[in-house]
């Protein structure tokens, strides 16, 4: 009996997790297609009695929805590369060359992930404005950096570490200078460091919302987030099945990004490098 | 083909001297092994040989040029690592082609020189493999085809046996001195195992401390170890060494150890009486006669040999090879020679340097006549 019993409450633990997880994605899924009359029925309709796309379409031809997605778009893609830039060559310096204070410098760059961003934001604030950059879309990318380099750069450099220094060694053995056995051999064997860091950054640009909101306040640089608060939610009123739409749309990109690159992720790449 | 000449190069890495001015010149198509423990400088040596550390002071000579500062691709040397260091996202076919694309090779001609060097090396079938398909022995292949492609001046190889098993070493072993015969390169070879240095090199460089111990080919090596150091290091079983005094005795010498005063061969003319040591080769111990007695405490047999152990005094034990399996037990009391005419005699110290001419030479053989071995007997019984 205890045999059978074990399994069956970790099952339902485990279920009831999921549930719990992947129902309010469900609920954002179905309300985003139920007409307005259908929304606060009582009881709930689990699933629509009609469906509509009125609402994704309403967002799509009435709203600035699109300017706010290619915003977000632009914004966290540009991030992500410089991000993933940086941090690729930061890593590669601090793990593979020898200077004074390497170690402290990869401490204190960690140090600045742990403050809270709060007491960055009104610093950060009056340097844009003094850079003449306030309400760019720049501007967030610069705050992004800010706060996605330092773990970007913890993450890269513990990949950098894990590819042995005698492949690049033997690239260089081979006739490569240092940078082109960078690029022919140790990039390559980074790629899921490379990837995992990048979403890492997409998906913290995509999301963020406190920086712009203070940083950014005109419709031509809102990113998704604050563009749609603004937009579907005021202090009367919260339009739920925009609301919804949007939010499937805002979900759709990261789903399909992180459907793509996630068995990149599991992939051993570094398998069969050195024997050792 | 080019000679390579270390003159008087030391390498620190800050307050750590790794490298205490080492001159070594190797002459042009030779094989030489660099031999040493753990942190000797072996390494350290061939890495600065690759271009991938520079030295601290001292030149480094390839051929006619002087490489101190040229970075490894200019070099025009070959290395083999002992990982292997196989580029993983790339085949086999790419791994081997690999210096010769970096070399501005056009890949119509890189097609056929991968063949060649595939063949001689039986890798034909996996050109198109990745380098984790493939077994160690494999690998190893791989590795040695990227070095090989190119004819590079000097081939540079960094223990690259030590990650195979028993079987397998011994067979490239024998493919890596087949293949140096053919090719008449310069190779110069790390390796911690004295067999790998003994069977393969010309000449063996024996390291110890960042110091060049001794560089002379495997036989004199073995037979005239140049200090203390070499004579411990080279041989299995090792050499037996005793610690004890240099007298004078009559118009020769004497060495005394605690319950033992053995007669030496003639030394050379600066030895002084005092500490010093006394080394002896398991081959060069015999059992079954002489003055001395001696009590078995180990016998290890490997068939074709066996190892024994044998107290001939107090804390003084020497080790014998006899051939075959001798109907010895741990406990029997056996009479021992010491053949002193083939015996060593090296100052005090770790490094201590060798003070008895070496054994087969005028010098020796007029002090002692090997074929009457000088029988060695218990304090006050025979000097």
């Amino acid at each position: 009996m205890r045999k059978f019993l074990g399994p069956i409450v970790l099952n339902v633990f485990a279920w009831t997790t999921i549930l719990a997880v992947a129902f309010p994605l469900f609920w954002m899924l179905v309300t985003s297609v139920k007409p307005q009359s259908e929304l606060f029925r009582r009881p709930p309709t689990m699933m629509p009695e009609v469906w509509t796309f009125e609402h994704y379409w309403h967002l799509l031809t009435q709203t600035n929805f699109l300017v706010y997605f290619r915003n977000s778009v632009m914004l966290s893609t540009v991030t992500t590369l410089l991000v993933v830039t940086v941090a690729t060559l930061g890593a590669y310096s601090l793990v593979r060359f020898r200077y004074r204070g390497r170690e402290s410098l990869a401490f204190m760059v960690l140090f600045t992930y742990l403050l809270p961003s709060v007491v960055l934001i009104i610093p950060l604030y009056l340097m844009l404005v003094s850079l003449g950059l306030s309400n760019t879309l720049f501007s967030l990318v610069i705050a992004y950096t800010t706060f996605a380099l330092p773990y970007a750069l913890w993450l890269m450099r513990s990949f950098m570490a894990g590819v042995p220094d005698d492949l690049e060694y033997a690239a260089m053995v081979d006739g490569a200078s240092r940078m082109g056995a960078f690029v022919d051999v140790i990039l390559p064997q980074l790629l899921p460091g490379i990837i995992s860091t990048a979403l890492f950054t997409f998906i913290l640009s995509w999301n963020e919302y406190l920086y712009a909101l203070v940083l950014v306040n005109s419709d031509d640089a809102r990113p998704l987030t604050t563009g749609v608060m603004n937009m579907l939610i005021s202090s009367f009123n919260i339009e739920w099945s925009l609301l919804m739409a949007a939010s499937v749309m805002m979900s759709v990109p990261l789903i399909i990004v992180f459907a793509f690159l996630q068995s990149y992720l599991t992939r051993g790449f570094g398998a069969g490098a050195v024997k050792g | 083909m080019a000679n390579v000449d270390f003159r008087t190069v030391v390498k620190s890495f800050g307050t750590f001297t790794a490298l205490h001015g080492l001159d070594l010149s190797i002459k042009s198509g030779e094989f030489v092994a660099l031999l040493g423990p753990s942190g000797c400088g072996k390494t350290t040596t061939l890495r600065m040989l690759a271009g991938l550390e520079f030295p601290t002071s001292g030149d480094i000579i390839i051929g006619d040029r002087r490489v101190n500062d040229l970075p490894p691709g200019e070099r025009d040397i070959a290395m083999v690592f002992q990982s292997y260091a196989l580029y993983p996202h790339m085949t086999v076919a790419e791994n081997i082609a690999y210096p010769l694309k970096k070399r501005g090779v056009p890949k119509a001609e890189r097609g056929p020189m991968v063949a060649k060097t595939a063949e001689m090396l039986h890798l034909t079938a996996l050109l198109d493999r990745k380098p984790k398909q493939l077994s160690g022995g494999q690998q190893q292949r791989v590795a040695l085809g990227r070095a090989l492609i190119r004819d590079p001046k000097v081939f540079l190889l960094d223990e690259p046996l030590s990650n195979l098993d028993a079987k397998l070493r011994s067979q490239l072993r024998a493919e890596l001195i087949e293949l140096h015969r053919r090719l008449g390169r310069t190779m110069v070879y790390v390796t911690h195992d004295q067999l790998e240095a003994m069977t393969m090199a010309d000449r063996i460089a024996i390291m110890e401390g960042g110091n060049l111990q001794q560089f002379a080919p495997p036989a004199e090596v073995y037979a005239r170890p140049a200090n203390r150091f070499v004579a411990g290091f080279i041989g299995t079983p090792g050499m037996t060494l005793m610690d004890g005094m240099l007298v004078q005795s009559g118009n020769g010498w004497a060495f005394e150890t605690e319950g033992l005063r053995l007669r030496l061969p003639r030394l050379i003319d600066s030895a002084k009486p005092g500490a010093a040591a006394f080394g002896i080769r398991p081959e060069d111990v015999h059992l079954g006669s002489g003055d001395l007695t001696g009590e078995v405490v180990l016998t290890e047999a490997t068939g074709h040999e066996t190892i024994v152990t044998v107290a001939i005094a107090p804390g003084v034990r020497v080790i014998a090879r006899i051939p075959g399996t001798p109907a010895l037990r741990i406990g029997d009391r056996v009479p021992v020679t010491l053949d002193a005419a083939r015996a060593h005699v090296f100052a005090a110290g770790p490094q201590g340097a060798r003070l008895n001419h070496p054994s087969g030479t005028a010098d020796a053989d007029e002090a002692f006549n090997i074929a009457t071995p000088l029988r060695v007997a218990s304090k006050g019984v025979l000097s």
